[in-house]
């Protein structure tokens, strides 16, 4: 049987339980939307740090000299051959793409402009590999106002390049496909490789991590995926995350 | 999204954070029967009794919040338990469930409207028809009339109305009394509520636990807030509920404490409001009088809500397809006639709380994992599943004579789950 001093302690935790209760139901009332607040405030403070990783990484890896100078070359050559038209759309293409990477600053961007943005990188390439390269965008006009994190598909296609196209001699293919499947987005790159390739890149070597992490960041709690498959003759990668309209992202 | 919307009327305006989920959830579960079954457990079953009855509750919000997620991620365009029903079932198992959810929402009303009826029984100087007419034509027009919105609005004075009760009350009797004399007079005239060794009790508790649990995983007002909190916020609002709305039926138990301790009794439902007897301050009848209609009728409307939508939105537009001003005409008649119904059968019955808890005890085991099939199952699924849970419930039903209450509810949750991993393993090998 129960002494007093049990009993004692079990009203005391019956008068008090509901005390506790009512304090807790009073916290969050008052500090809920605060506590919402600062984690949206961390949450966008830490993907403004992300695209800045990316900026970099792409300013580092991309305006190299390498791809600079063969563009530069590209140019001159059509200078020489006087092929004027194709001239100024080169500058202008270049001028362009110099243009967007410097003036992105937002954290995300729809998938239109990204795409505006990557023609105008594959339309200079198109000048260095002329008829080698083959490429095809194909794009579900619902998602052209869905969101997307700037330099997402720019940077499968400069790893196509990269890894693949300007390591070998051969025909370079690429395909983009933007395409919505239920509530996602799948943005699939595919580029075909070489069988004499024996490197075979790391995906943080690609910049897939930070890919992933900043998806993460603009859709928490929300399906996302960064998906690499290389095998001997082909490379695709395909990211997934969630089908969202411009202005219902900016709307919260 | 306009008034005259019928999706208003069902889910209200605005997408509720963790504090105003909470608060609906608490105006939800703090019911009648919280209010008349928790002394009966005490008493039945000693103080182990009154813990098990708060780790219940508790434990059935915890556990239904971790599969609200998945409902929510799985289920995002739906309203209703009736809306994820007609997607995963056959008709003739879709039919079935919502038959069972008719009854088992009737059963749930008829429960607190006869814990309305004693109150008003035994405080108002009107006859209890007069009383019960006014305090039905309330929830009419709070449930029936107002919808979401109205509840929402009146669950914050609902809930702070509850917590002011089981606050000042238990520290006002024993500042007053002390807690000695209390336990002096208890282990006087009921030494049994001291023993805690009492194997039954932990029977009861796993047993309430299973039905407790059953019984939120087809509560349709639960279901219809598990649509309208913010996704992200879901799991986090039904553990915090659940660790709240324990707080209560523990400083009811404490409360009843006071009632007892100098004395017997003669009707175990009526213990708790004779309370009234013993309070000497008119501000503190007042409190406690609106707690436990503040309990009741929140309850009651969040009741007479989901049934209503649950039978405009998943019965007679599954027939036809109604235009809003049909679907709000249809609203007002259907509550309307909930509400007659309650008043009619409340003033000839009066039953056990308790037992008929655990007389659909036996149907809400039974539920339990043909509804996990229906929540986490990808594919629609075939009439065995939902009916597994009647074949259950019968099966406990037919023992019933041979075995006592609880092993039938048990056998019932046995049967049905049986049924259920027969076709699992059926699935596999075909």
């Amino acid at each position: 049987m129960l002494t007093i001093e049990p009993f004692s302690i079990y009203i005391m935790i019956c008068v008090l339980a509901p005390l506790l209760g009512a304090f807790t139901l009073l916290f969050l009332f008052i500090f809920e939307k605060r506590i919402d607040l600062l984690e949206q405030h961390t949450r966008e403070i830490a993907l403004e740090r992300e695209l800045q990783t990316a900026l970099y990484n792409q300013l580092n890896s991309e305006i190299q000299p390498h791809f600079f100078f063969n563009t530069l070359n590209s140019i001159l050559s059509l200078a020489r051959l006087d092929r004027k038209t194709e001239l100024i759309r080169s500058i202008e293409t270049l001028s362009k793409l110099l243009k967007f990477k410097y003036q992105t600053n937002n954290s995300v961007i729809t998938i239109e402009d990204e795409l505006t943005y990557t023609g105008y990188y594959l339309e200079i390439q198109k000048t260095r590999f002329r008829d080698r390269l083959q490429f095809q965008i194909t794009t579900d006009p619902n998602v052209k106002q869905a969101v997307i994190i700037p330099f997402l598909i720019q940077t499968f296609v400069e790893n196509a390049f990269k890894h693949a196209f300007e390591k070998h001699i051969g025909d370079a293919s690429l395909k983009i496909d933007v395409k919505k499947i239920e509530k996602e987005v799948h943005v699939t790159v595919w580029n075909n490789s070489f069988e004499s390739q024996v490197e075979i890149p790391t995906e943080g070597g690609l910049g897939l991590e930070n890919i992933a992490k900043r998806l993460e960041l603009l859709f928490p709690n929300e399906y996302t995926k960064v998906d690499f498959k290389n095998s001997v003759n082909e490379t695709t990668v395909l990211a997934i995350f969630p089908f969202v309209i411009k202005s219902d992202k900016l709307g919260g | 999204m306009k008034r005259e919307d019928y999706q208003f009327y069902v889910s209200g305006a605005i997408k509720l954070g963790i504090s105003f989920g909470v608060v609906s959830l608490l105006a939800r579960w703090v019911t009648g029967n919280t209010i008349l079954a928790s002394p009966e457990t005490l008493i039945k079953y000693g103080l182990t009794g009154g813990i098990g009855y708060s780790l219940m509750g508790a434990l059935a919000l915890i556990l239904f919040g971790l599969l609200a997620k998945k409902i929510r991620e799985r289920y995002p365009d739906q309203h209703t338990i009736g809306d994820v029903l007609r997607l995963k079932l056959t008709p003739s198992g879709y039919w079935y469930m919502i038959t069972v959810l008719l009854i088992t929402s009737l059963d749930s009303l008829f429960v607190q409207a006869m814990g309305a009826g004693i109150l008003i029984h035994m405080i108002s100087p009107l006859p209890i028809f007069i009383g019960m007419l006014l305090f039905l034509s309330f929830c009419f027009f709070v449930g029936g009339v107002g919808g979401m919105q109205r509840i929402h609005q009146l669950a914050g004075i609902n809930v702070s109305l509850i917590f002011g009760a089981v606050i000042i009350i238990p520290v006002y009797f024993f500042i007053q009394e002390g807690v000695f004399p209390v336990y002096e007079g208890i282990k006087l005239y009921h030494p049994y509520l001291l023993y805690i060794k009492n194997t039954e009790a932990i029977w009861f508790i796993f047993t309430a636990i299973l039905i407790g649990f059953g019984q939120v995983l087809i509560d349709r007002a639960t279901w219809q807030r598990v649509f309208i909190i913010k996704k992200e916020k879901v799991r986090m609002t039904f553990t915090l509920a659940g660790l709240i709305w324990a707080t209560i039926p523990l400083a009811l138990s404490s409360l009843l404490m006071i009632i007892i301790f100098g004395r017997s009794y003669e009707n175990i439902y009526s213990l708790i409001f004779e309370l009234i007897e013993k309070i000497q301050s008119t501000v503190l009848i007042v409190l406690f009088v609106l707690f436990c209609f503040s309990a009741i009728s929140s309850a009651i409307s969040a009741e007479i809500h989901a049934t209503t939508s649950l039978f405009v939105r998943n019965v007679l537009e599954v027939f036809r397809k109604l235009t809003d001003r049909e679907k709000w005409k249809y609203t007002y008649i259907f509550s309307g006639a909930i509400c007659v119904f309650l008043f009619v059968i409340v003033t000839i019955l009066t039953p056990n709380p308790l037992e008929l808890l655990f007389f659909f005890g036996n149907i809400y085991a039974s539920m339990i994992v043909p509804m996990f099939y229906i929540i986490l199952s990808k594919r629609k699924l075939p009439s065995l599943i939902p009916f597994a849970s009647l074949i259950g419930a019968i099966g406990g039903y037919l023992v019933l004579p041979f075995t006592e209450n609880l092993l039938a509810i048990w056998l019932s949750f046995a049967i049905s789950s049986f049924i259920c991993l027969c076709f699992t393993f059926y699935k596999w090998f075909n």
